[in-house]
């Protein structure tokens, strides 16, 4: 069987998580990180030499990267649904995985979501916060222009990509930043949010996890 | 029916660009390298980000660097840089995401104030906190080394050593004040120095 190792409530283990749900595949999950620790062991970091969440393990088979392990799901459980088979798709939904990391992640998560949940209101750089909502609206922009005639980033199936960008949503829209109209990227999100494997993994709230005062 | 020669979109100096480069090199896939403007009416068509770099193949677009060398690879059916079988795929996927998480973020600040000499980022604690995050990167580099025996997903050059070489050319072109010695790293770094393609778009004196 399949086994998660990870926090649920890491926007990280929750792109694994959502991919399972979507695949339908039996799995196990194992609380590690954050206030469960655990990433520190010479048994974890044999598998994760980043000792960070999640990593895979598949029947014995580990793996570790976020975005590796949707591919590696998506390619050995859902090619054709979640990989697309024809290689120009694939190669396009893989850029839009990409383009999560490189142009999302750091102001949506490492800017926005951490200063608002892990930093005290007081100590709060609300300059950097304010500057990173911007850039990532702006960002979202290019992502608003590719669906404006698609139900799903690659077109009319949900895949790989719209599991990377779409998990970083939920928090985007329900942290208290400064957001610019992105009608095509609110319809759809509000289509991500009907999908039970969506709401089961991702729409974790995560007021529990805010630091006293912030 | 696509032509042989891939158009690369990008400035040769770009970190991103000379993956695509040197990952044409070890392909042996024919290339043509243009420098459109950023801005330009020709290029922003091509990559609503308006970064680079772009590759054209045919009548196919492509843009993220990291997706591009897979792409290639993929394409050329490399499967020496980049194997069709799910697992062993995966294993080299994990250190190019690697790289794009950890590794770039770690030195973004430091490689602004140390070789841009960009004025925003010239705070000494800001400097120290990317430097010592930049070490522990590396320090995961070396520590994979030794036990993956020569290059960073086996014991054979696969398609992640592109961006990891790379990214450890830069961390040996940047000047830090007391850079840790990892030996496991310096030795991969000549190894590496073996391949015409990495003295070619990687050890060629740009950070």
């Amino acid at each position: 069987m399949l086994k998660i190792l990870g926090r649920k409530t890491s926007v990280n283990v929750q792109k694994a998580m959502w991919t399972v749900g979507e695949l339908g595949l039996p799995h196990e999950r194992a609380d590690l990180g954050g206030e469960f620790g655990g990433l520190d062991t010479p048994e974890y970091i044999a598998l994760n030499p980043n000792r960070l969440v999640p990593t895979l393990d598949d029947g014995g088979f580990t793996l570790w990267e976020s975005n590796t392990i949707i591919r590696y799901l998506s390619r050995t459980y859902g090619h054709g649904t979640l990989a697309p088979a024809d290689p120009h798709a694939y190669a396009r939904a893989e850029a839009w995985m990409d383009w999560s990391l490189t142009s999302l992640y750091a102001d949506v998560i490492l800017t926005c979501f951490i200063q608002h949940v892990r930093v005290t209101a007081k100590d709060r750089d609300v300059a950097a916060v304010a500057a990173a909502a911007k850039r990532a609206g702006e960002k979202l922009g290019i992502l608003d222009a590719q669906l404006a005639s698609r139900q799903f980033v690659m077109g009319g199936q949900l895949t790989i990509a719209d599991i990377a960008v779409g998990t970083l949503m939920y928090r985007y829209f329900n942290l208290p930043v400064a957001r610019p109209s992105l009608p095509n990227v609110e319809a759809w999100y509000a289509r991500l949010t009907q999908r039970p494997a969506y709401q089961a993994h991702v729409m974790i709230d995560f007021k529990p996890m805010m630091v006293a005062g912030a | 029916m696509k032509p042989a020669t891939l158009k690369i979109l990008g400035k040769p100096s770009s970190i991103n660009v000379r993956k695509v480069l040197w990952a044409c090199e070890e392909i042996g896939r024919p290339f043509v390298l243009e420098e459109p403007a950023l801005g330009s009416a020709e290029f922003r068509p091509l990559n609503p980000n308006g970064l680079m770099p772009v590759i054209v193949d045919g009548d196919f677009v492509l843009w993220e660097s990291n997706t591009i060398i897979r792409y290639l690879a993929n394409d050329a059916a490399a499967e020496n840089l980049l194997p069709s079988d799910a697992r062993a795929r995966a294993l080299v996927e994990t250190w190019i995401d690697w790289q794009a998480t950890e590794f770039n973020t770690a030195w973004r600040y430091a490689f602004q104030a140390l070789v841009r000499k960009s004025p925003p980022h010239q705070n000494k604690a800001d400097i120290a906190a990317s430097v010592r995050d930049w070490t522990k990167a590396v320090a995961i580099v070396d520590g994979q080394l030794r036990r993956s025996n020569r290059f960073i997903a086996g014991p054979a050059f696969t398609l992640a050593d592109i961006p990891i070489g790379l990214s450890i050319n830069r961390w040996f072109m940047t000047p830090i004040e007391n850079r840790p010695s990892f030996p496991a790293v310096r030795a991969y770094y000549e190894r590496l120095s073996e391949r015409p393609g990495f003295m070619l778009h990687g050890r060629n004196g740009i950070p």
